[in-house]
């Protein structure tokens, strides 16, 4: 049958022929929607890689875990975790957060997870630019700077932010080949070495606001120095910072007028802002994820904020806004002392008077209280806008809240819980004073500590500053009358008043919780102070009389300093040997 | 004349010309007429049933050794020109084929018999078909009468315990696809098998109307699927749809029904009253000493419940403060409104208020016929399912072509075509935040409605933060989305020089789908969305697949018989998607509301794929004396997902021994009629799980997690790596063996399969979890992987005379695996998933040495029953550390969760998480009886699941007060933990949740999932002929029905079947499912 085989060779050729001619085009599929690296290996797609590593400042939309495990401003770690705040809300929600206020949390506690990836993910998108960059030429040499110097003056913060959190953490940079590195070295020196590189390559002014300038830098190193303690080499950059410092606007560095002003979008990036998340309000995005996510739950509840009622002030942090009506200072000790009074266990309905006393003004820009103005929201009503009083107290936070005035630009309600324009403070001018007051203070220069603290207190002083009563209660949007809210009374230190370097840094600890209270400095501040045990353990006594969320919280010297390591994280490091390069920190199981 | 062996040019033509080849290069090889010197007789006949004594249309006649042949007509007659000395076969699907010799005779009256054995049964596999006495491989036959009983829109939910190896899990929301999981579970991504209709791989097959469906097979074995290479590893399900035969004749089927809801208060919920004493009750055990002042319940010994929950507390009201406005569109209005909601102190059942009766119903026509010219196949079907949730349904409009036409005796075209609307709204069951989920959280003291008809919810104080679900479905009642399919192929084939069949077929489908949904902006619940939103979006889909195959069949000798195929195939996919949201509408009327009407930010996303498979493959099939039977296959699979390894070989080869043919078995042959031995081997293929791009790293950018507002308003572009690329990812090989035995006793009254297999998964592609340190940018899926599954398939069928008329059958299926996970990545012995309301903590653990999705936590022991207990444990804690800190168990409280230490170290930690249960059930099993008696008929299919274990997640928000303010159970109040109540179910109830009560995933949870459903009763009628003749009709039955009558499990939540969802990797998890319902059912079947 010859046919029979000229038709099957036939069919035989021409099923080759069909798969053999088109196959190799026919399988090549590229990803779509998608860039390779060649294609951004320039200076615009470098400038694009730079503008993507500070989008990673906010945490936000990457590494898993809700934004608010990782938020920028350490709400948890920092203020929480410090006794600034309750979690707020009730104890159902978010109850993973409780043991960490109570350094109960474990290793598998995932918020720790979340804030370690976020932080990992701003370090490899810096590692990504240095790594490109020495293979793109035709960039002019400044520009060259410019990007290395933000891109390490990035890694340098994420570092930071990652070495005040869990101590030991392993290196990666643009040379790392594989990601697995122990935890085992300080990584200190390397986080000065980024920042003292961007403090002498990166220009004054920058074309945009949000960008990191020398002097940014020159603060973060200083305040590098400062966590290790290194005063010598601190006090001549803050002498200098001090002296010259611009923001990246050229604009020297100065306090505002209105402690206020710091929260509020329509004066941000101001004479004070050092370096500060940048955080905008109806992006176009129709999501809050550019609009401090990280936030989100921390306004008070069944109020116009509709969500969630966490991060309540604590009493103990209201009480140590109390002033001795003569001296105008505050109590450095026993705060606790006759509280200030409080709407606890008062329904909305039923009649309360606002407490008296002699009150620094700044509590009132850091605290929502029942009776007073709630920014131009009218008085805070108390137990109707908590929703556990029992559980986290009376009181809402007050610098994340956004002016009802502004609301439709600084708020943007395309989520469940609003998201607002307002930048999260990195590093902010009162922040320097102090830090630089503290440098001051323990070389023994007590006479320009107290000087410098002073600068801080007399813009507390400043009765422009003060919360007002409203012209008309039942219209807060209509203004202020010329009545303060409550009974201010705050004054400067004298010399007298620090006399020693012990008083004086006594004096500067408590002056940096009330200026910077709520912004997620306390917790690490006590932790570098060597205080944090003291501190916290009268806290948890104090607070947990009166609130259930933190009774029976302790402090832990030697283990509860630093948070636990992930423990995902030491899971996925086990090497090929079956050992994990990564080390617990001390106390963890 | 007669055709025999003569291709004609026209033919090949046509035939090429569908290939796309050259066929210049074929024109010189056409033969020309081959010289005849047999001679020829007409033979005629008539072909009748040995049984009835009616005659048989449709029978095929066959001249043996060629492809000369006919099929009997209307009448059962047959002409036929033959050589005289000729052997003709009679063959007929059921019906025991006959080999006549014609030994120069003219007229033949054949009588076939009913074959009981069902052996000539001719089974569909891929790329063929094969007489199932010759299979090798293991595949099951599904019985599509018996799969049409069950009244659903889908193929795979009649599936359900119908055949053996099959595991099918289903919800009871219409339109829902269930999942379908063939011999467990292969891969830690997609694992639902390949579908191939009529030839053509489809992506699903729930738009098919099952009505349509002539034949369905499920290859679950190497030696059967491997021919599918790549795609075969997680099973292959052939479908075949009708072809028409004999005169016209028309069919209507159609059913109507009601389905009802289960009664009462299916999640326990506390009364408004019971609610309050639970709320005081845990404030005194956190606060103890405390006096209470609740908002809504006052600040006495027991609560009073109020009139008014808003204003909170209020037992009087000023009804003209009222103000709201349902339909605001500016968000701040909001903050004005004053709400006026009387407690319902009755309590509401939020259940009853989402679930109601609902109607189902299908009709369908179908008109067919056929002739020795060709035939056709015309069907329409209707069908709706109201959901018993409000506001979800399935509308299906199917219309089915098929049709082939006999050119010539050897040559044939035609086409299968189906084309399918479907409009079905559904909601995500299975999460909390579904309205059944907020039916199972919404407190029962809050209404449906407020003093003026408006939704009332949780706004007010301590009423929780869900949502009132009547309004989440009331507000989606206006959201569409629709998606129509046409799905089929085109055909011709072409017998030539007597033993070669060359076909060829392009197929494919396109598929579109659009839906828009509109989000009102909300003002009753304590946490409200306040922006109006329009989205809308569309995807479309279209992917063809061409395949060309060759196939030689020839006997030698009467003892050899072989068939042979090879082939080649290409198959493309392509999609895409587009979509928008707009905010700030003016009006929220459904005829307003488009992309472009409203005022606020609009947005809008796209995104598209591609990739393409290119095959080449063949087969050999030999039997020696139809005792020994051999097989093997081999398939060359291209994959453009691969990048360094593209091509992948997928082997597979069989063997069967059919013991009862032997001579020594001969004793047996009064009672066995067959018993074979059959084994198989191969490696099938898989590439699903990766996606298209794993190849490459890119850099990408995303408004919200790349962008930046770097000048402090506006957000600038920035970019991010987006994914690290693995050009050396390559074929999943599923290496399978199979052995098995058919046996049929009692001519073929009783038989039975059973099948025993293992896969080994290597290079199983897994997407290994990046140490943090590497950054979050999407790692690639690495061939790290690696799992096994075994178990065992059974069928068994019986066939009895239960007396005169009166005849039973009954079919058990039994369905058991073992899955377990042999290897996930270098150093990496599991992963988690799941996190729910644990904060972190996972409750499904996928590890090493368990099977996928077990669940995992602690092992709760008992309760704290005292401080001494707690203080005795903390000292072994110390004792045994060495630390004076230590204790045993965070968070430890009498009345508490006392976990197990199962490390023995006297310390609770995350070392002590166990694994608590394993949603795989031990085995599955179907019962389905038949009974006939004269015109009655009785059916019925039970459907059991063994040994599984469910993850109650309900019981997370109902048995606990510290989590979330919602409902809460009879359990919390009546059965939780008291210094009175040691012996309770629950811990004490508190304001705070805590590692040692529901902070963690622990045992509490776990339930076992057995079930035992009565999936449907039928008591049907048949009309006799005799009685319908004068109204011309032919047949009529009709039936009344009832599904899922019963079910008996000792689950505690609304349904024991809980449908999986997308993933694989966690399942078995109830947090509020849609469930199964009863139905009750009338149907009609009419035939002309």
């Amino acid at each position: 049958m010859k046919s029979l085989k000229h038709i099957s060779l036939a069919f035989c050729a021409a099923l080759a022929f069909g798969l053999g001619s088109c196959s190799d085009e026919f399988l090549d599929q590229p990803a779509i929607g998608a860039l390779s690296d060649d294609v951004i290996a320039n200076q615009a797609g470098l400038e694009k890689l730079l503008v993507g590593a500070y989008a990673a400042l906010d945490g936000n939309q990457f590494g898993g875990g809700s934004a608010w495990e990782k938020a920028p401003d350490n709400w948890v770690y920092g203020s929480v975790a410090g006794g600034d705040a309750s979690k707020g809300s009730f104890g159902g929600d978010q109850p993973a957060i409780d043991p960490i206020a109570k350094f109960e949390a474990d290793a598998s506690n995932g918020f720790f997870n979340s804030k370690w990836r976020a932080g990992y993910e701003g370090i490899n998108r810096t590692n990504a630019i240095l790594k490109l960059l020495p293979n793109v030429e035709n960039i002019p040499e400044d520009v060259r700077k410019n990007i290395e110097g933000q891109a390490r003056f990035l890694r340098g913060h994420y570092y930071f932010d990652l070495k005040k959190m869990f101590n030991m953490v392993p290196w990666i940079d643009e040379n790392t080949e594989n990601p697995n590195q122990p935890n085992d070295k300080d990584i200190w020196p390397m986080i000065e070495a980024d920042f003292l590189f961007a403090y002498e390559n990166l220009p004054t002014t920058q074309p945009e606001a949000g960008r990191a300038n020398n002097w940014a830098a020159a603060a973060y190193l200083a305040k590098t120095y400062l966590y290790q303690k290194k005063y010598n080499e601190a006090s001549p950059l803050f002498t200098a910072i001090v002296a010259s410092g611009q923001t990246s606007s050229g604009e020297k560095y100065g306090l505002m007028d209105e402690f206020h002003d710091n929260f509020n979008p329509s004066v941000e990036n101001n004479k004070e802002s050092v370096f500060a998340i940048q955080m905008t309000a109806n992006d176009g995005t129709n999501t809050i994820a550019n609009a401090n996510e990280g936030g989100m739950l921390n306004f008070p509840y069944n109020s116009p904020f509709r969500c969630c009622g966490f991060y309540q002030p604590t009493q103990d942090l209201v009480n140590a806004y109390k002033t001795n009506p003569q001296t105008g200072l505050p109590y450095l000790d026993n705060w606790n002392n006759n509280p200030v009074k409080s709407d606890m266990g008062v329904s909305s309905g039923d009649p309360f008077t606002p407490y008296e006393g002699s009150l620094d003004p700044r509590l009132d820009w850091t605290v929502g209280r029942r009776g007073l103005p709630y920014l131009d929201w009218g008085h805070h009503p108390g137990a109707n806008w908590i929703r556990d009083q029992s559980y986290a107290g009376p009181y809402a936070p007050k610098k994340n809240i956004y002016w009802q005035a502004t609301e439709a630009e600084h708020a943007d309600q395309s989520s469940w819980a609003p998201g607002t324009a307002i930048n999260v403070l990195v590093i902010r001018y009162a922040d320097v004073l102090l830090m630089a007051a503290e440098v001051e203070a323990n070389l023994g220069n007590v006479a320009l500590a107290r000087e410098y603290v002073n600068q801080v207190r007399r813009r507390a002083a400043n009765p422009q500053g003060f919360v007002y009563k409203y012209a008309n209660p039942a219209a807060p949007m209509n203004g202020f009358s010329n009545v303060p809210a409550a009974n201010y009374v705050v004054a400067e230190y004298s010399a007298a008043d620090m006399g020693n370097t012990e008083d004086a840094l006594k004096a500067i600890y408590f002056e940096r919780r009330l200026e910077l209270a709520m912004e997620g400095h306390r917790f690490f501040d006590l932790v570098r102070w060597g205080i944090a045990e003291s501190s916290l353990n009268s806290y948890f006594a104090y607070q947990g009389s009166l609130t259930s969320d933190v009774r029976g919280g302790r402090f832990v010297s030697g283990r509860s300093e630093y948070y636990p390591i992930p423990l995902r994280q030491i899971d996925l490091s086990v090497n090929a040997e079956g050992v994990p390069v990564l080390k617990q920190n001390p106390g963890y199981n | 004349m007669n055709n025999r062996q003569l291709p004609k040019l026209r033919e090949l033509l046509i035939i090429l010309l569908m290939m796309c080849f050259s066929f210049d290069l074929l024109a010189g090889m056409i033969p020309g007429n081959s010289s005849e010197e047999e001679r020829f007789v007409v033979v005629k006949g008539v072909v009748y049933d040995t049984e009835s004594g009616e005659t048989i249309p449709g029978v095929n006649i066959l001249e043996k050794g060629t492809n000369n042949g006919t099929i009997t007509d209307l009448d059962g007659s047959f002409t036929l020109d033959v050589a005289d000395n000729a052997t003709l076969v009679f063959s007929f699907v059921g019906y025991l084929s006959q080999e006549v010799a014609v030994q120069g005779q003219s007229s033949l009256d054949i009588r076939l018999s009913p074959d009981l054995t069902s052996l000539e049964e001719v089974i569909v596999i891929g790329y063929g078909s094969q007489r199932k006495q010759d299979m090798t491989g293991a595949v099951s036959v599904v019985k599509t009468d018996e799969l049409i009983q069950q009244p659903t829109a889908q193929l795979t939910n009649q599936l359900q315990g119908r055949v053996s190896g099959v595991t099918i899990t289903g919800s009871g929301q219409p339109g829902e696809a269930p999942q379908i999981r063939i011999r467990g579970i292969n891969t830690f991504g997609n694992n639902d098998p390949l579908y191939i209709v009529d030839g053509v791989a489809s992506s699903g097959i729930n738009d098919i109307n099952p009505n349509d469906v002539e034949s369905m097979q499920v290859l679950k074995d190497a030696a059967s699927a491997s021919i599918y290479g790549s795609r075969a590893a997680n099973g292959v399900i052939i479908i075949t749809t009708k072809k028409g035969k004999g005169k016209v004749s028309v069919n209507y089927s159609g059913y109507a029904g009601v389905q009802t809801v289960q009664k009462g208060n299916p999640w326990n919920i506390l009364s408004p009253q019971e609610m309050a004493e639970l709320k005081f009750t845990a404030l005194r055990n956190t606060n103890p000493g405390e006096a209470i002042n609740d908002d809504q319940y006052g600040n006495g010994q027991s609560p009073v419940l109020p009139n008014y929950i808003a204003p909170v507390g209020a037992n009087t009201v000023d009804e003209s403060l009222y103000n709201l406005n349902p339909f605001y569109s500016d968000p701040s209005e909001l903050n004005n409104f004053y709400r006026i909601v009387e407690a319902n102190k009755e309590g509401t059942n939020w259940f009853q208020e989402i679930f109601n009766p609902a109607s189902i119903q299908s009709h369908d026509i179908a008109v067919s016929g056929g002739s020795d010219q060709g035939n056709y196949f015309f069907s329409m079907n209707y069908f709706d399912q109201q959901g018993t949730l409000m506001n979800t349904y399935m509308k299906r409009y199917t219309l089915r072509s098929n049709t082939s036409f006999n050119i010539t005796d050897n040559f044939r075209i035609g086409e299968n075509l189906a084309f399918s609307l479907t409009d079905n709204p559904r909601v995500d069951a299975r999460t909390e935040g579904s309205a059944i989920g907020m039916a199972m959280r919404q407190q029962p003291i809050i209404p449906v409605y407020d003093i003026r008809g408006n939704f009332a919810g949780s706004f007010g104080s301590g009423l929780g933060n869900a949502k009132n679900p009547v309004a989440m479905q009331e507000r989606m009642k206006n959201n569409r989305g629709e998606g129509t399919r046409l799905f089929g192929n085109v055909y011709a084939e072409l017998d030539f020089l007597r033993n070669f069949t060359a076909r060829t077929s392009f197929g494919g489908q396109i598929a579109n789908s659009n839906w828009n949904s509109f989000t009102y902006p909300e003002y009753e619940n304590a946490e409200n969305g306040s922006q109006n939103r329009y989205n809308e979006a569309a995807s479309s889909n279209i992917n063809w697949t061409f395949t060309n195959t060759l196939t030689y069949k020839n006997t030698f000798n009467e003892l050899h018989n072989l068939s042979a195929l090879i082939g080649s195939e290409s198959y493309k996919n392509t999609g895409r998607e587009v979509g928008g949201g707009t905010l700030g509408y003016f009006s929220f009327d459904p005829n307003f509301t488009t992309l472009s009407t409203g005022a606020g930010t609009q947005t809008n996303y796209s995104s598209r794929y591609s990739d393409a498979l290119s095959s080449i493959f063949a087969r050999v099939d030999y039997s020696f004396n139809e005792k020994y039977l051999f097989g093997a296959t081999i398939r060359r699979d291209g994959s453009s997902r691969f990048l360094n390894t593209q091509y992948g070989w997928f082997p597979a080869v069989s063997a069967g021994w059919r013991i009862s043919d032997e001579s020594f078995m001969s004793g047996s042959s009064s009672w066995l009629d067959d018993l074979k031995i059959r084994g198989g081997y191969g490696i099938m293929g898989n590439q699903i799980n990766v996606s298209p791009s794993n190849a490459f790293t890119t850099y990408g950018s995303s408004r919200t997690a790349s962008y930046y507002p770097i000048g402090g308003t506006t957000i600038v572009e920035g970019f991010q790596q987006t994914r690290i690329g693995n050009p050396d990812a390559k074929w999943e090989k599923n290496i399978n063996s199979n052995i098995g035995i058919d046996a049929s006793l009692f001519q073929g009254r009783i038989q039975f399969t059973a099948d025993y297999y293992r896969k080994d998964i290597d290079d199983l592609l897994f997407t290994p979890e990046l140490i943090g340190s590497a950054g979050t940018a999407s790692p690639p899926a690495v061939n790290i992987a690696q799992m096994t599954n075994q178990g065992i398939d059974m069928d068994l069928s019986g066939y009895f005379d239960l007396g005169r008329d009166f005849r039973l059958n009954t079919t058990i299926t039994f369905t058991s695996y073992n899955n377990e996970i042999v290897n996930i990545a270098d150093g990496v012995n599991n992963f988690d998933v799941e996190g729910r309301r644990f904060n972190g903590s996972t409750l499904v653990r996928n590890q090493v040495g368990h099977s996928v999705g077990q669940f995992f936590g602690y092992e709760i022991e008992g309760f704290w029953n005292s401080q001494a207990e707690i203080d005795a444990a903390n000292e072994g804690a110390r004792a045994s550390s060495g630390n004076s800190n230590a204790v045993y168990q965070e968070s430890m409280g009498v009345g508490r969760f006392r976990y197990a230490d199962q490390d023995g170290n006297n310390m609770v930690t995350s070392s002590d998480r166990t694994f608590l249960g394993n949603p795989h059930p031990d085995f599955s099993y179907g019962l389905n009886i038949g009974l006939e008696y004269r015109s009655w008929d009785f059916s019925m299919f039970l459907y059991g699941v063994q040994g599984n274990e469910v993850w109650n997640n309900v019981k997370w928000f109902t048995d606990f007060y510290s989590s979330f303010a919602g409902a809460k159970s009879h359990t919390a109040l009546y059965d939780s933990w008291t210094p009175q109540n040691h012996n309770a179910t629950a811990p004490i109830q508190e304001g705070t949740g805590s590692f040692s009560t529901a902070n963690v995933p622990n045992s509490y949870f776990v339930e076992d999932g057995s079930y035992l459903r009565a999936r449907q009763m039928q008591l049907g009628y048949r009309f006799a002929p005799s009685m319908l003749e004068r109204v011309g009709i032919s047949n009529l039955r009709v039936y009344v029905q009832a599904v899922n009558l019963f079910t008996i499990t000792g689950y505690s939540g609304l349904d024991p079947e809980l449908s999986r969802g997308g993933t694989d990797t966690s399942f078995g998890i109830d947090e509020g499912s849609y469930p199964n319902q009863k139905q009750f059912i009338f149907g009609l079947n009419i035939g002309i």
